[in-house]
This record gives structure tokens, C-alpha cells and sequence, in this order.
């Protein structure tokens, strides 16, 4: 019974939880209860607060919504940068179109995830905006 | 050779396609949805980029993100597989816009094939036979004439249609009206176009197809016929084989020539297969389908050529490797699609998560499959989970070889279309070989008659 839950449960849910961007996972039936945790937190996926620590801010992440080459709005934004409303934070450039990422809404810009130059897919996060 | 290969598909045909494509020394670049991020084809591609959510519309049909990831990367070519951008001129217009091979014939080749009224006028011109039908019907009094013109029973088609949306039979001419509305309505639904022209019904044939491979130097050559009469109530393919049983040499012989006096006709250049129905001794040109085909390992496993790599040679400018003397059928081929289908309810496909998968092994069989044990199977897609084929010296070995494959296979999770593919191989019909489109469909009239 063990063996098959190992097997037949275990072994799909931990290869989806190794490639997610998920740093926890339980899964509950009456058999069984399982519950992942991931480590070391992965640097492209965790925004800060979403990890284990308690915290009553709450984040955004801004994610890309085209497949382009992200470039930094200049001068570029720095974390701890503090918006006084929806900024243009980059553009995404895409097919000679450059699409504006913007920061909707006021905030502090608390985490980079990219750098300039760099390729981006869709929903890959760009910033994590601090809205408290 | 190219330098880097886009593929724009997802499921069992983007890891087919990245096979062929290591086989070769080219390395590849995967595109999946959000879905599918953890996907076999993902797994096995050198790079991948995600170009957008779940819904076709947003992903596998994303054009611009598509080719933005072909050039952010450095790829070279597109190979758009089949379904999704597979047949779709714009989109291979665009690639070449871009400098990115497209795998496939010309824009305009595709164009012309995919007018199903346009593709009948120019076989028809190159001596092909077609069904009698009408030109584009521009009025409800327009198909009155044209149904008198060829007599009744009528079938009814989308010009832009394909799996069988926007076709309707008519039986009479009371019947006419209401056909006409709604068979224009579906066409203008599902492909924004709602122009329809008629053929003449021919009763219970025959689905055979003809393979096709031609390069950029004019080179043309035909690897035989597939028999695709094992059709589900929706005209989908479930069984295929090759060579097709029970047809006469002369006209296989002739199926063959025509195809290749088609593809010819049209110049065509890449893989490409000409689906004709027959009807005694009577053939009739249906349609091209301008791409790979689900079912083309049978074609490859009898006569041990790669069509993929072929393909991707090919739209690098390379030259045919032979000649049609080059080419003969060794054995037979038999492919079962397993489908995550349920056929006690209309085939109707379900999505879920797949707790148990084993696949067949052993002499003479293949399988071309995205799934492992764990795989999520979203509601987006085709529904296609396997490609199950066997192949044999006789036709009695390669269905012997195939039931035990299917008895090998297990796939529990969501309902298959494993037990219907064992039910048809066990029926007598099926195993004298030459049943018609409706040998599928009946069976399922007749098994609920007798509930």
C-alpha cells in the first residue's frame, strides 16, 4: 500500500513540485497525507513573503506577458526604489515592438528578478512591487 | 543543415519532431503553455520557452510570441508539426518574413490546398478524379440547382472546413434549407468563413491516403497508401494501416500514379498526403494535407524511411536521398490511436491526471507517446494520448503483434480508446480487411440496438 502510494503518487507529484515554482505542497486523502518542502528557496520563483517567513506585507509580481528581450526603462529602477504610482518600470522587446511592463500602481520595488538583456517567456517574473 | 529547430507543437508529435531532430545533430527549442510546463517535449528539448496559458488561442497558436522565441534564440527553422499552425499559410508566410525556415511546401501551396473548392478546381484541371460537385454556392437557390445538377444524396462542406465541421448530409431537397443554415453558420463559427459548396454522397467507401515527398528540385516520389477506414461517428481516424488489405492491384497502382500526377500538378515540395475515397473500383481525390500526418509511422515502419527527418532535410534545400525505384513496401504496419476519449459517450475526451501508465515493448512495435505515469492531461487539446503501432510480415502477424501490444498497455486515469481498438481487431470484418467508413459507426448502432 505504501509502495504504490510512493510509486504512483509520490513520484509524479514530487517531479511537478521539483519543476514548479512552488516551495511547499501538501497533499491529503484518507490513506495518505504528503507534504513537500523545497530547501533552498528558488531565486527565480520566490517573492519575498511568499516563502516561509511571517509577514503582513503583501507583493505583486509582475510577470511577463510576451515572449521578448526585457531592456530597463532609464535610468533603470533599483530594489528598495519607492513609486509614487503606476510607473513604467521596462519594455519587453519583441519583433522590433517594444512592450511597456509598468508597475501598476504605487509602491516599493522590492525585488529584480532580471537583468538588463536578458530573454523572458511568458509569465516569467520581472519585479515584485511592495503595495503595503 | 540548419542551425537551431523551433518546434511549435506540443504532445507526442513535438517529441517525434525533436527526435528526428537530435538524430540529425540539430539541437531544438521547445514552446509549451502554462500547463504543460512540466511535458515530456519540454524535458527532452535543449531550450524552451513558454508562450502564453493554457487556451490554444493564447499559446500553441501565438504567433508572435512564437516567432519571438524562434529569434531570441537563434533558430533557424519552424517545424509546425501538425494541427495548430501546421496548414496555416499566414503563419508560414511569416516565418520566412522572419528568415525562419518554414518545414513544410511554399505559403502559397498550402493556401491553395487548404480552399478545399479551390484544391478540387486545380486537381480537377491536372486529370485527378473528384467527386462531381458544385462550385462556392453563393445562395440556398444557388444549391437547389447544383443538388439537381449532380442528384441527391448530397454532401454538403465548409471550403475552409476540416474534421468534419460545417459538412452536412442531405438526403432530399426538403432537407436542403435547414442543412444549408446550419452547416453555414458552423463554418462561419469555427473558421470565419462561411462559404460551402456540395459534392455528390458516395455511399460507404473507402478512406485511403497516399504519402508524398517531394524536394525543391522537382524530385517526386510516393511511399505507398495508408488504409484509414476505421473512423470514429465524428469521421476521425482511430485505426490506420498500410498497405491498405483487400484492394486490387491496378487500383492501387492507380491511387499511386494519381497522387503522384497531383503533387506534381501542384509542384510540391516537402511531405504531404493525398486522402482519396474509394468506392469499388472508382477513386476520387478528397483532399492534401499539406503537413506531417498523425499516422505517419506505419508509412515509415514498411518502408524504413524517416518522414520527419526527410521533412527537415528537405526544407534545408537538400536533395531527395531516392528514387521512386528506391522504394518498396516491406511488411505490414498497423497504428492504434489511444485517445483519452470515452466511447460508451460519444467519444466525448476527458481531461484528468494519469495515476497508472505501461506502454508495450518488444519485436515490431513502437510507441510515439507525450505520457508518463503522474501526467496531467489539461482540457485545452487534442486528446490524443498514444500512438500504438505494430508492424509484421503478413497482416495477420502485425494484428496478432497488435493485440498483444494493446493487451501490454495500461492507462488508467482517464477512459481510452484501448478496448474499442481490441474490439475492432477481433471483429471478422476487420480482420478479412476492406471495411468502409461506416464499419466504425454501425458497430456502435447495432450495439445499442441490441441494448
Amino acid at each position: 500500500m505504501f509502495e504504490e502510494t510512493v510509486e504512483h503518487r509520490l513520484r509524479p507529484i514530487a517531479a511537478a513540485f521539483a519543476e514548479s515554482d512552488l516551495v511547499r505542497i501538501r497533499v491529503a486523502d484518507d490513506a495518505a497525507e504528503i507534504e513537500l518542502r523545497r530547501a533552498v528557496p528558488n531565486a527565480r520563483a520566490v517573492a519575498p513573503g511568499s516563502g516561509g517567513e511571517q509577514t503582513n506585507r503583501t507583493y505583486d509580481v509582475i510577470t511577463a506577458e510576451v515572449v521578448g528581450v526585457l531592456h530597463f526603462q532609464r535610468p533603470p529602477v533599483e530594489e528598495g526604489y519607492s513609486l509614487d504610482g503606476d510607473r513604467e518600470l521596462a519594455q519587453i522587446e519583441a519583433l522590433g515592438i517594444r512592450n511597456p511592463v509598468r508597475s501598476r500602481g504605487a509602491g516599493r520595488v522590492a525585488c529584480i528578478y532580471v537583468a538588463e538583456g536578458q530573454p523572458v517567456d511568458y509569465g516569467q517574473p520581472l519585479f515584485a512591487i511592495d503595495r503595503s | 543543415m540548419f542551425r537551431k529547430i523551433l518546434i511549435a507543437n506540443r504532445g507526442e508529435i513535438a517529441l517525434r519532431i525533436n527526435r528526428a531532430a537530435h538524430e540529425l545533430g540539430v539541437p531544438t527549442v521547445a514552446i509549451f503553455s502554462e500547463p504543460d510546463r512540466t511535458s515530456l517535449h519540454v524535458r527532452h528539448a535543449d531550450e524552451a520557452f513558454c508562450v502564453g496559458p493554457g487556451p490554444a488561442a493564447r499559446s500553441y497558436l501565438n504567433v508572435a510570441n512564437i516567432i519571438s522565441a524562434a529569434l531570441i534564440c537563434g533558430a533557424d527553422a519552424i517545424h509546425p508539426g501538425y494541427g495548430f499552425l501546421a496548414e496555416n499559410a499566414r503563419f508560414a508566410q511569416i516565418c520566412i518574413d522572419h528568415d525562419l525556415a518554414f518545414i513544410g511546401p511554399p505559403p502559397a501551396t498550402i493556401a491553395s490546398m487548404g480552399d478545399k473548392a479551390e484544391a478540387r478546381r486545380k486537381m480537377a484541371e491536372a486529370g485527378v478524379p473528384t467527386t462531381p460537385g458544385s462550385e462556392i454556392l453563393r445562395s440556398l437557390a444557388d444549391a437547389r440547382a447544383a443538388a439537381q445538377r449532380i442528384g441527391y444524396p448530397v454532401l454538403l462542406k465548409a471550403t475552409a472546413g476540416g474534421g468534419g465541421k460545417g459538412m452536412r448530409v442531405v438526403d432530399g431537397e426538403d432537407d436542403l434549407p435547414s442543412a444549408f443554415a446550419t452547416a453555414q453558420a458552423e463554418a462561419e463559427a469555427n473558421f470565419r468563413d462561411g462559404r460551402l459548396y456540395l459534392e455528390r454522397l458516395v455511399r460507404k467507401p473507402r478512406h485511403i491516403e497516399v504519402q508524398v515527398l517531394g524536394d525543391r528540385f522537382g524530385t517526386i516520389v510516393h511511399l505507398g497508401e495508408r488504409d484509414c477506414s476505421i473512423q470514429k461517428p465524428s469521421h476521425q481516424k482511430l485505426i490506420e494501416e498500410a498497405p491498405a488489405p483487400a484492394l486490387s492491384e491496378p487500383i492501387r497502382e492507380k491511387l499511386h500514379a494519381t497522387a503522384l500526377a497531383a503533387a506534381r500538378a501542384v509542384g510540391y515540395s516537402n511531405a504531404g498526403t493525398l486522402e482519396f475515397l474509394v468506392d469499388g473500383s472508382e477513386i476520387y481525390f478528397m483532399e492534401m494535407n499539406t503537413r506531417i500526418q498523425v499516422e505517419h509511422p506505419i508509412t515509415e515502419l514498411i518502408y524504413g524511411v524517416d518522414l520527419v527527418k526527410e521533412q527537415i532535410r528537405i526544407a534545408a534545400g537538400e536533395h531527395l536521398g531516392f528514387a521512386q525505384d528506391d522504394m518498396s513496401p516491406h511488411g505490414y504496419a498497423i497504428e492504434c490511436r489511444i485517445n483519452a476519449e470515452d466511447p460508451a459517450n460519444g467519444f466525448a475526451p476527458s481531461a484528468g491526471t494519469l495515476v497508472d501508465v505501461e506502454f508495450p515493448g518488444g519485436p515490431g512495435v513502437r510507441v510515439d507517446t507525450h505520457i508518463v505515469a503522474g501526467s496531467q492531461i489539461p482540457p485545452y487539446y487534442d486528446s490524443l494520448l498514444a500512438k500504438v503501432v505494430a508492424v509484421g510480415r503478413t497482416r495477420a502477424n502485425a494484428i496478432a503483434r497488435m493485440e498483444r501490444a494493446l493487451s501490454e498497455t495500461r492507462i488508467e486515469g482517464v477512459p481510452t480508446t484501448i478496448e474499442i481498438c481490441r474490439d475492432v481487431l477481433r471483429s471478422e470484418a476487420f480482420r478479412a480487411g476492406g471495411v468502409d467508413v461506416e464499419f466504425l459507426p454501425s458497430r456502435f448502432i447495432a450495439a445499442r440496438a441490441v441494448v
